[in-house]
């Protein structure tokens, strides 16, 4: 055998694979990365000193501390809710004989993608104290001098986040029902036990992780709404922590360490809750050994099946028939305090919202393309990432994919104050421009392209790229004619599993707008406080139904996803 | 010089050793199989030669042109091999004619070669006529097909495969396996096969190379690495096996209860302290004391009546006896051991019935235990 003599093996250290993924995790760290250094640099004081003093006046400091304890008591009381409704209904569309299952099934699906700042305004609508359509209502039958129900109050804000976040409860604890196989209960009655006894006993324990798993994220993202939050509870001058920071930075002078700390505190219970959330739904994981064969039992209620039904029926008309209704209503008639009626019909307000009111039109233009913009930013960066961690072996994949998650544990109110820390002294001048808004959306919901792109890739076997390889495709070849156009469903359902949300952005928006970067959401926060309601429900209602539109397709591309690979094998 | 010359090959995953010190010198035209079961290395090795995984330590050359070095390796693209997939990894949003074509479209040749070559591959692969239907309307088999014809059209010096035949049923898996050795002999194409099956793998090869735990365990031709494994591993792993244990009685000769057989020695790879003993002529060796396991395949056991020249004798008690058809399958107590034994179809013995075993000393395998 000869001695080998030949050229070493050339190196590509700057190929363009390395190139592209390269910029992706540039692009994270600089949307991702630099904003939360800058919050916790913030919160410690700097640039001016090196201080823990925020975080004494974040706990100490009388208004700080009431925020604190206000936040608190509406998780209590949200969690609470979340379970009361989430839990009967769940069980009822999953498991019994109850009519209209799928209707409660898609008004709860509803309640969940309708954003809740505007259910908090339907409620204002609905539950005024004087002017409220059910208060007066109420006043009329039962002769009541003032109120009965004021939404503007504690109870009120916990109530209109409750019908909002229960779905998290409802949607764990319904498919966590369903995966259970009949062959576990069946055992159970073949031994003897009752039905009763079998829900208790079989069923309960089964679910319970699920159940906890789905109020903890109730709670957490309770916290985090900032649109109800503010919407009601400032007038009633009750203040939780997002209305706080957003206090905080809006007086003269900002106090930027102080917001910083507050964000850190509120980031910390996120963190804790997500923790626990995860700790009781992997537990959960031995509910779902049925696999694909499960064959669930329907248990039939007899009479009781009305009750459950008129219960159901109460949550949903509460959650999403009430509010749309009533602001679908208020955008089509003339006078909203008058009963609808042809003659009270007219098309003015969505005029005005969509042509004539400067702030509403300019706020749907920029939400179009900002939520396009973040979307395909987001959309870019979390297949780049998903791919790192899925096919390739670099070091510190795991930390690209954490950071490309961590987000998911921002409130939108603590990545707007990491934002504009991070980006106000920045010589590039992207503070009050539209961009430090694009920045905030993509950065804000990188998690959930990442996530969705990231189940893509696991069902496109890696070995389809390899073929590609070895058959003399470059990199960029084998992307661009093998892998991009089998994921292209894919990348869309994460296009615009990010668009959605991104186009009604309010908590984070509102820390970063200037006049001219007005939003969808500001128009009509903005609006809001100057009175014109009408206008205001024409918005809604567009916003809602663009939102829905997208939401339909992206369930209708979400169950075609897997046809195409099945042939894969 | 050999075609390809794999010197020293190592590859770490974390704390996983997946690949310790793998030579190998392929000719050629040769179809050599990486042999062992799952987790052993063999698709590590395969796919660092198809340039997938970058090795720790150790080099891979083909024809003189280095392609793989410790930290750096060759992109697949450019290693002009062809490599067919477990599952095949046909596109599933191209036509047959696009899946087969790609690697032509991508080298740029003019439309009416891609045509003509395409048309004649699949014919090639039994798929004419099939070239406008999309993956998801063909069998396992003809994806199979499918797969062969995208690798084999960009004509590739070597083709790595990957267990392709372990999706599909025994009967077509069958057919499989004699088209392929057809494909390998007319194409004069290197082949390089992946599989746990020892049966497929004894069909198919010229030479088998056995890897277990991330090292070559032994390379030969299938009929060396049946009657000759180098250790345990390999002799079980090669099919059925009577492993007896006995001590040393002489420089070829083994002690088993009451019987001495006279037995055929082969160097442990691991210790590598005793050479070979074989029928041509004894050779001795300094370990040959203490334990030592014998191994001997039941076929090799044939229940005779007289004594036979130059053959082992074992005296034993029928156990068990179950026809199967083609042959007898028997237990047989030999007083310290029992033995399986595979009698032709019309041995008649039953249970209790005393039997003599004629067995060939070269068919008596001493190995050190391990």
């Amino acid at each position: 055998m000869g001695q080998l003599i030949a050229a070493p093996v050339r190196r590509q250290r700057f190929g363009p694979q390395n190139l592209v993924l390269g910029l992706a995790i540039l692009l994270l760290l600089f949307l991702v990365a630099y904003p939360m250094l800058w919050l916790v640099l913030g919160a410690l004081g700097v640039p001016a000193e090196l201080t823990l003093s925020n975080f004494d006046r974040a706990f100490t400091r009388t208004q700080n501390y009431t925020a604190l304890a206000n936040t608190l008591y509406l998780g209590l009381g949200t969690g609470l809710l979340s379970m009361v409704f989430g839990v009967p209904l769940a069980w009822a569309v999953a498991r019994s004989d109850m009519p209209g299952r799928q209707v409660i099934h898609l008004l709860v699906a509803l309640s969940y993608i309708t954003p809740p700042y505007l259910t908090a305004l339907a409620y204002i609508i609905l539950l005024g104290p004087d002017a409220g359509l059910i208060n007066r209502l109420l006043r009329a039958v039962f002769g009541f001098s003032s109120g009965p129900l004021n939404i503007f109050s504690m109870n009120g804000v916990i109530f209109v986040i409750g019908i909002h976040v229960f779905a998290f409860t409802y949607f764990l604890t319904h498919s966590a029902l369903k995966s259970i196989d009949k062959s576990l209960e069946e055992s159970a009655q073949v031994l003897g036990a009752k039905r009763w006894q079998t829900t208790l006993r079989i069923n309960l324990p089964l679910v319970a992780p699920a159940i906890t798993g789905g109020v903890l994220l109730s709670v957490i993202d309770s916290l985090a709404l900032f649109g109800p939050q503010a919407i009601i509870g400032m007038p009633a001058q009750i203040v939780f922590l997002p209305t706080r920071i957003y206090a905080t930075i809006s007086s003269y002078p900002p106090r930027w360490g102080e917001a910083s700390a507050l964000s850190l505190v509120l980031v910390a219970m996120t963190i804790i809750g997500l923790g626990l959330q995860r700790f009781f739904l992997e537990r959960r994981s031995y509910v779902t050994i049925g696999g694909k064969g499960v064959r669930s039992q329907t248990i039939r209620l007899g009479g009781w099946r009305w009750a459950l039904l008129a219960f159901c029926t109460l949550v949903v008309a509460m959650s999403a028939v009430a509010p749309i209704g009533v602001l679908t209503l208020t955008a089509f008639s003339k006078d909203w305090i008058a009963p609808p009626s042809l003659s009270n019909f007219t098309l003015a307000h969505f005029g005005s919202a969509l042509f004539s009111d400067q702030v509403a039109a300019r706020g749907i233009y920029n939400s179009f393309r900002l939520a396009a913009g973040a979307a395909f930013v987001a959309m870019a960066v979390g297949a780049a990432i998903a791919y790192l961690d899925l096919r390739t072996t670099l070091r510190g994949r795991v930390f690209l994919d954490y950071l490309a998650m961590l987000p998911l544990g921002l409130p939108g109110t603590v990545m707007a104050v990491g934002v504009l820390l991070a980006f106000i002294r920045l010589p590039i001048g992207i503070y009050g421009t539209i961009w430090i808004l694009l920045i905030a959306y993509s950065a804000r919901f990188i998690p959930l392209a990442t996530r969705s792109v990231s189940a893509t890739l696991r069902q496109i076997d890696a070995s389809l790229e390899e073929a590609g390889r070895i058959t003399g495709a470059s990199w960029l070849q084998s992307m661009r004619r093998i892998l991009v156009p089998m994921a292209r469903p894919g990348l869309l359902v994460a296009f615009l599993l990010v668009f959605i949300p991104a186009f009604s952005e309010l908590s984070a928006t509102i820390l970063l707008y200037t006049g001219g970067t007005e939003t969808i959401a500001i128009a009509i926060y903005r609006l809001n406080d100057l009175g014109q309601i009408e206008v205001v429900c024409a918005l809604a209602v567009f916003t809602i139904a663009v939102v829905l539109v997208l939401s339909a397709l992206v369930h209708v591309l979400s169950r075609d996803r897997t046809a195409p690979s099945e042939g894969v094998g | 010089m050999a075609f390809i010359d794999i010197d020293g090959i190592g590859k770490t995953f974390g704390h996983f050793q997946a690949l310790t010190d793998i030579c190998l010198s392929i000719k050629e035209r040769e179809f050599v199989t990486f042999l062992g079961p799952s987790g052993c290395g063999k698709t590590t090795m395969l796919r660092t030669l198809a340039g997938f995984i970058t090795p720790d330590a150790g080099t891979i050359a083909v024809d003189g042109r280095l392609l793989s070095e410790p930290g750096a390796a060759l992109p697949p693209e450019q290693r002009q091999m062809g490599m067919v997939f477990q599952n095949y990894a046909i596109w599933p949003h191209m036509s047959v004619f696009e899946n087969v074509a790609f690697g032509l479209r991508i080298a740029r040749l003019p439309d009416a070669e891609v045509s003509m070559r395409v048309g004649r591959v699949l014919e090639a692969v039994g798929l004419e006529g099939l070239a406008r239907r999309h993956p998801g309307q063909l069998s396992g088999g003809q994806q199979q097909r499918v797969a062969l014809a995208r690798s084999l059209v960009v004509e590739p010096k070597i083709l790595l495969l990957d267990e392709p035949l372990s999706n599909l049923d025994a009967k077509l898996r069958e057919r499989m396996r004699v088209e392929l050795k057809a494909l390998q002999r007319r194409t004069g194409i290197t082949f390089i096969y992946v599989t746990h099956d020892q049966a497929e793998a004894m069909a198919l090869s010229d030479r088998i190379v056995v890897f277990n735990k991330g090292r070559m365990q032994q390379q030969g031709s299938p009929r060396d690495i049946y009657e000759r494994p180098a250790n345990l591993f390999v002799a079980d792993f090669m099919g059925l096996v009577n492993r007896i244990s006995g001590a040393w009685a002489g420089p070829s000769q083994v002690r088993i209860g009451a019987h001495v057989l006279d037995v055929t020695s082969v160097a442990s790879s691991r210790t590598g302290a005793v050479t070979v003993a074989s029928r041509t002529g004894a050779v001795t060796v300094a370990s040959r004391t203490g334990a030592v396991t014998v191994a001997i395949r039941p076929e090799a056991l044939v229940p005779v009546t007289g004594p036979v020249e130059g053959r082992n004798l074992i005296e034993g008690t029928v156990l068990d006896s179950v026809f199967l058809g083609n042959i007898v399958d028997l237990s047989v107590d030999i007083g310290g051991a029992e033995l399986h034994v595979q009698a032709d179809r019309w041995c008649t013995l039953a249970t209790g019935d005393p039997v003599r075993l004629a067995v060939d000393p070269a068919e008596c395998v001493a190995m050190e235990n391990e």
